[in-house]
C-alpha cells in the first residue's frame, strides 16, 4: 500500500503544478471581465474593457504589425530554412559541422544578446548609409534569422524519417528533377512545411525581446505594446488583450491536438 | 562559405567544383548568407564595440580600449562601486537557483506523465508545455496580477511576517525566482519525459531482485537513465535564464537586476554601448562555455555517443 | 508489350522483346572512394525474356550491379547496353528499367492507385490510357480491393505486389527486383517466389533478380549469376551451379560441405583425406589439383555397396532428423562427411553405428580450390 500512497501523491503534485502553471492565466482570463478598473476586487461581469479595445487605434495597429511580420518573415524564412534543410539532407554524408554550428548559432545565442548586437548593428548601418533604421524591416530581417534554424531542423529531420530509396523510386519511375520536386519532395514534406510555418509564426508572435530593440516608433507588435501598458500603468484593457492571445494559444493547442489525433488514426 | 576541405572562397572557385559540392551551396547559401550577414557579423560587432571608447553622445568610438571590462568590474568616476558585480553574482545565483527548483518540480513531474496510460500522456505533455506558448510578456503579467499587494498571496506572506504591510511580493528578487522558473519547467520535462519513456524497467527489477532498496534501486537503476534528459534540460534551462530580460525588468526592479537587464540599459537609456557590449560579450562566453562543458560532461557521460541537444 | 491476363501469354511478341531487352555488360568496374572494390571488371550477357540471379554473398557487389543497371549508380570503368543501345551514362528517369526495392520504396503520401499511376504519370501518359494500364495492372497482381488504400495501410505481402504493380506497368524493357522478398515470413515467401517466377513467364519480360538465398535463386531462375569480391565466379542454369560448381566458393555458397583436397592422382584413382576415391574417368593434367565434392544427398548408407561404388567405412556421430530427410555426420578415417537421406521409412542409423559409405564415381566432382 506505500506504492499507492506514493502514487497518489504524486498526483497531488501535479495538480498543485498544473495550478501554478495555470493561475497566473486564470487572473488575467479573470480580471478581464472585472467592472471594475482595477485587479484588487472583482465588481461584476462586464464586457467594457474588450468594448474599449475594438476602438483604440494604437492596439488594432499593434495587432496588423505583429500579424504583418509574423507571416512576412515566416514565409521568408520557410523557403530559406527548407533548402537549408533539405541540403543538411542530401549531403549528411559529407562533415558539415561548421554548418550545424552555423544553425544552431540563433537557437543559442540569449535573446538580449540577439537583439541588441541586431540593433547596433543596423543602426551603425543606418548612420554610414542611411538604410536599415529600425523599422518593420529590420524587424522581419531579426526574425526570420531566428526563424530559419527551426525550418531547417523540422524538414531536415522529415527527410531523415525517410526510406531513401524513396528518392531512387522517384528517379526510376521516370521523374525529371523538376517532376521529383513537384510530385515527390513536396508533397512529402507538405506536413512539415504546414508544421514548420506555423512554428515560425508562433515565434514570431512570441518573441518580445528581439522585435522590442529592433522596432522603431511606429512598429509596436502586441507583445510591445503591452509592455509599454504595464509600464505606463496597469489597465485592465491589457487583460483583455492578453485573454485574446491566450484564447489564440488555446485554439492552436486544441487543433495541434486534434491533429495529432487524427494523424495517429 | 567554403566546403571545409578548400580553404578558398567558393566565388573564385565555382568552377572547379564538383556539382556534388556546388549543389550543396546552392542549396544552403542564402540560409547560410542571412545568418552570416545578420547575426554573426552583428555578434563580431557587439564584440568590437566592447573593446571600443565610449563616445560622449553614448556612440562608440577609437581608440580600442578595456575600459568597458573595467567599468563592468565596478570601477567608474567615483571609484569602485560593486553595483555591477552584485548584478553577475546575482544572475549567477539565480540561475543556479531557477534550474535547481526547475529539476525538484521537473522530476517527479516527468515521472508521474511517464507511468500515465498511454492516451493521456500526450495530453498531459500538451498541458504542460502551453502556457509556455503565451507570450512571456503576457506570463509575467500574470504573476504580476497575482503577486501585487492586496492579492491573496500578498496576503498571505505578510500574515506570516514575510513582507512589510501593504506591500507585494514583487517586486523582489524572490517572484524573479518564481517568474524563472515559471518559464522554464516545460524546458526541463519535456527531456526529463523524453528519458522516463525510455527507461528499462528491466534494470529495476534486477535491482530489486538483489535486494536493493527502493531508494538505492532509484539511484542505482533509475538516475542514471536519467540523466543524460537531465543534462538536456540543465541545458535548455540555465543558458536561456542568465540571458533571461523580461522577468526580472517586470517583476524585479531595481535591487534584483540580472545582467540582460544591466546589458539593455545600456543601450536603451543608460546609452553606454561599450558597457554594455562588454556585458553581453560575458553573456555569450558563459553560453558558448556551458553549451561546451555540457557537451564534454555529455560525450562521457553516455561513453563517447554524442547528446543532442 | 501489354500486360494482358486474359490473352494468352504467347501473344507477346517475342521478337520485339527479343531486341529490346538483352543486356550486355562490359568490363564494368566500380570503386567506392580509394579502396573500396565494388565490382572488379564484370563481363556478362543477359538474355532477353530471362529469369536472371545475381547471386552473392553480402558485400560481394550484386547490389551495385543491380544498381548500375537501374542507373542509380554510374560505373568507373566499362560499357552497359541495353537492347543494342549504350546506356551507360543515361539517367535512371530516361531509362525503360524499372525496380523492385527491397524496401518496396512505396510513396507513402499517395494511395495504392497513385503508386501504380506514378510512373505512368511521370511519363506523360494520357490519363484515360493511364487508367486502363493501372487497372490491368491491378487486375494481374489482383490488387482490386486495396487501390485506394493508404500505403501504410498494407501488410509486407501487399506492399511487394503493390511494388511489383507500379514497376510492372510502366512496361519496362528489363524488371529489377533488390531482395524483395527478403523482408517476408518463409511461407508467404514460397508463395511470392511461386507468383514471380509464373509473372515472368507470363509476361515474357527480362527480369534480373539480386539475392542471397541460393534456394530461392534455383526456384526461380533461368540461369544464375554467383558473384563474390565483385568478380562473376560462375554462370549457368540452376542445375550446372549446383551439381557442377565451378570452384569451392561457389560449392559452399551453394550449400554444399563435403569438400576435399586433392592430393595425390594416379589414373582415375585420387587420393584424399577421406581415402583413396575412384572418378568416372582419369583427370587431365590441368585438373590434378584442386578439390573434390560430394554432395550430401548422392551418398547412400547401408551394408550392401552397388557394383563399381567407392566403399567406405565410418561411424554415425550425429544424426539430424528434419521429418522428409535425415542428415548424418559422419567420421570416416577421422574425417567428417555429412550425408543426407531421404525419409523412405527404411530403419534409420542411430548415433554410434558403423556403416558403410558408397559413393558412385559420377557423383564426385572435381573443381578448383
Amino acid at each position: 500500500m506505500r506504492r499507492g500512497a506514493f502514487h497518489r501523491g504524486l498526483t497531488l503534485f501535479w495538480w498543485v503544478v498544473m495550478a501554478f502553471l495555470y493561475l497566473p492565466l486564470a487572473v488575467i482570463v479573470f480580471y478581464s471581465f472585472n467592472a471594475a478598473n482595477s485587479s484588487a476586487y472583482f465588481a461584476g461581469f462586464s464586457l467594457r474593457w474588450y468594448d474599449k479595445l475594438i476602438h483604440n487605434d494604437q492596439l488594432l495597429s499593434a495587432l496588423s504589425n505583429t500579424l504583418v511580420l509574423g507571416i512576412a518573415s515566416s514565409t521568408l524564412a520557410l523557403g530559406i530554412g527548407t533548402l537549408i534543410g533539405y541540403g543538411m539532407y542530401r549531403h549528411r554524408a559529407r562533415k558539415l559541422g561548421w554548418l550545424i554550428v552555423l544553425i544552431y548559432l540563433p537557437i543559442v545565442m540569449p535573446d538580449i544578446v540577439f537583439g541588441i548586437s541586431e540593433m547596433a548593428f543596423f543602426i551603425s548601418i543606418d548612420r554610414q548609409f542611411g538604410i536599415l533604421g529600425p523599422s518593420l524591416l529590420t524587424m522581419i530581417i531579426a526574425h526570420v534569422t531566428f526563424q530559419i534554424p527551426f525550418v531547417a531542423l523540422i524538414v531536415y529531420s522529415r527527410f531523415v524519417g525517410l526510406d531513401p530509396t524513396l528518392f531512387e523510386a522517384a528517379k526510376d519511375l521516370y521523374a525529371s528533377p523538376f517532376q521529383r520536386a513537384r510530385f515527390f519532395l513536396l508533397p512529402t514534406l507538405k506536413p512539415s512545411l504546414i508544421a514548420a510555418f506555423f512554428l515560425s509564426f508562433t515565434l514570431s508572435v512570441d518573441d518580445f525581446v528581439i522585435s522590442f530593440f529592433n522596432a522603431g516608433p511606429e512598429n509596436a507588435t502586441l507583445p510591445i505594446y503591452i509592455w509599454g501598458a504595464i509600464r505606463r500603468g496597469v489597465s485592465p484593457e491589457i487583460n483583455a488583450i492578453a485573454t485574446l492571445m491566450i484564447g489564440a494559444v488555446l485554439i492552436a493547442a486544441l487543433l495541434s491536438l486534434m491533429f495529432n489525433r487524427h494523424k495517429q488514426h | 562559405m567554403s566546403k571545409p576541405e578548400s580553404p578558398y572562397p567558393l566565388a573564385a572557385h565555382s568552377r572547379s567544383l564538383s556539382p556534388d559540392t556546388r549543389h550543396l551551396l546552392w542549396s544552403v547559401a542564402p540560409g547560410v548568407i542571412w545568418i552570416v550577414v545578420f547575426l554573426v557579423l552583428p555578434s563580431l560587432y557587439l564584440i568590437g564595440v566592447a573593446f571600443m571608447t565610449n563616445g560622449p553622445y553614448g556612440q562608440p568610438q577609437m581608440p580600442l580600449t578595456l575600459d568597458a571590462f573595467s567599468q563592468l568590474a565596478g570601477f567608474g568616476f567615483l571609484g569602485w562601486s560593486p553595483g555591477n558585480l552584485y548584478t553577475l553574482l546575482r544572475s549567477l545565483w539565480q540561475t543556479l537557483l531557477a534550474t535547481g527548483l526547475v529539476i525538484l518540480v521537473a522530476y517527479p513531474l516527468a515521472y508521474r506523465i511517464s507511468i500515465s496510460r498511454e492516451k493521456w500522456r500526450a495530453l498531459m505533455l500538451l498541458a504542460v508545455v502551453v502556457p509556455s506558448w503565451t507570450n512571456q510578456v503576457i506570463r509575467a503579467f500574470g504573476w504580476m496580477n497575482l503577486l501585487s499587494p492586496g492579492t491573496p498571496l500578498a496576503e498571505l506572506a505578510q500574515f506570516f511576517g514575510l513582507i512589510g504591510p501593504n506591500m507585494g511580493l514583487y517586486p523582489s528578487n524572490f517572484a524573479v525566482t518564481l517568474g524563472l522558473i515559471y518559464n522554464f519547467l516545460p524546458f526541463m520535462v519535456l527531456p526529463l519525459y523524453a528519458a522516463f519513456e525510455k527507461l528499462d524497467y528491466a534494470l529495476v527489477e534486477a535491482a530489486r531482485d538483489l535486494y536493493a532498496s527502493p531508494l538505492r534501486a532509484f539511484w542505482l537503476a533509475v538516475f542514471p537513465q536519467t540523466l543524460p534528459g537531465l543534462l538536456a534540460g540543465t541545458v535548455l534551462v540555465s543558458i536561456p535564464a542568465f540571458g533571461m530580460y523580461v522577468v526580472p525588468e517586470l517583476l524585479g526592479g531595481g535591487r534584483a537586476m540580472m545582467l540582460g537587464n544591466l546589458v539593455a540599459s545600456q543601450f536603451a537609456g543608460g546609452s553606454n554601448w561599450p558597457l554594455g557590449a562588454a556585458g553581453a560579450l560575458i553573456m555569450l562566453l558563459a553560453t558558448f562555455g556551458g553549451l561546451f562543458a555540457m557537451r564534454r560532461i555529455g560525450k562521457r557521460l553516455s561513453g563517447g555517443e554524442e547528446v543532442v541537444i | 508489350m501489354t500486360v494482358s491476363p486474359s490473352a494468352e501469354p504467347d501473344a507477346v511478341d517475342t521478337q520485339r522483346v527479343r531486341d529490346a531487352s538483352a543486356i550486355a555488360l562490359r568490363n564494368l568496374h566500380k570503386r567506392f572512394g580509394r579502396d573500396a572494390v565494388a565490382l572488379d571488371g564484370v563481363d556478362l550477357d543477359i538474355h532477353a525474356g530471362e529469369f536472371f540471379t545475381l547471386l552473392g554473398p553480402s558485400g560481394c557487389g550484386k547490389t551495385t550491379l543491380l544498381r548500375i543497371l537501374a542507373g542509380l549508380e554510374a560505373p568507373n570503368e566499362g560499357s552497359l547496353t541495353i537492347g543494342g543501345k549504350d546506356v551507360t551514362t543515361t539517367p535512371p528517369h530516361l531509362r525503360s528499367v524499372n525496380t523492385v526495392f527491397q524496401s518496396y520504396a512505396l510513396f507513402p503520401h499517395l494511395s495504392v492507385h497513385d503508386n501504380i499511376a506514378f510512373g505512368l504519370r511521370m511519363k506523360g501518359v494520357a490519363a484515360a490510357e493511364r487508367e486502363r494500364r493501372v487497372q490491368e495492372i491491378a487486375d494481374f497482381i489482383k490488387l482490386g480491393a486495396l487501390m485506394e488504400r493508404r500505403v501504410n495501410q498494407l501488410s509486407g505481402g501487399q506492399r511487394q505486389r503493390v511494388a511489383l504493380a507500379r514497376a510492372l506497368v510502366c512496361e519496362p524493357d528489363v524488371l529489377l527486383l533488390d531482395e524483395p522478398l527478403s523482408a517476408l515470413d518463409a511461407g508467404l515467401r514460397n508463395q511470392l517466389q511461386v507468383e514471380l517466377q509464373r509473372t515472368q513467364k507470363r509476361l515474357g519480360m527480362t527480369f534480373v533478380f539480386v539475392t542471397h538465398d541460393q534456394e530461392e535463386a534455383m526456384v526461380m531462375s533461368d540461369r544464375i549469376a554467383v558473384l563474390d569480391g565483385g568478380v562473376i565466379q560462375q554462370v549457368g542454369p540452376p542445375q550446372t551451379v549446383y551439381e557442377h560448381p565451378i570452384n569451392a566458393f561457389v560449392a559452399r555458397f551453394m550449400g554444399h560441405v563435403n569438400l576435399f583436397e586433392i592430393d595425390s592422382v594416379s589414373g582415375d584413382r585420387v587420393t584424399t583425406a577421406l581415402g583413396q576415391l575412384r572418378l568416372e574417368q582419369p583427370l587431365a593434367e590441368h585438373e590434378r589439383h584442386g578439390m573434390l565434392l560430394i554432395r550430401q544427398e548422392v551418398i547412400e548408407l547401408g551394408p550392401e555397396v552397388p557394383e563399381g561404388y567407392n566403399a567406405l567405412e565410418g561411424v554415425v556421430r550425429e544424426r539430424l532428423y528434419r521429418g522428409s530427410r535425415v542428415e548424418y555426420r559422419l567420421e570416416v578415417d577421422g574425417v567428417v562427411l555429412l550425408a543426407t537421406a531421404s525419409n523412405l521409412g527404411q530403419r534409420l542409423h542411430a548415433v554410434g553405428d558403423r556403416v558403410t559409405v558408397s559413393i558412385c564415381p559420377e557423383d564426385i566432382v572435381r573443381l578448383d580450390a
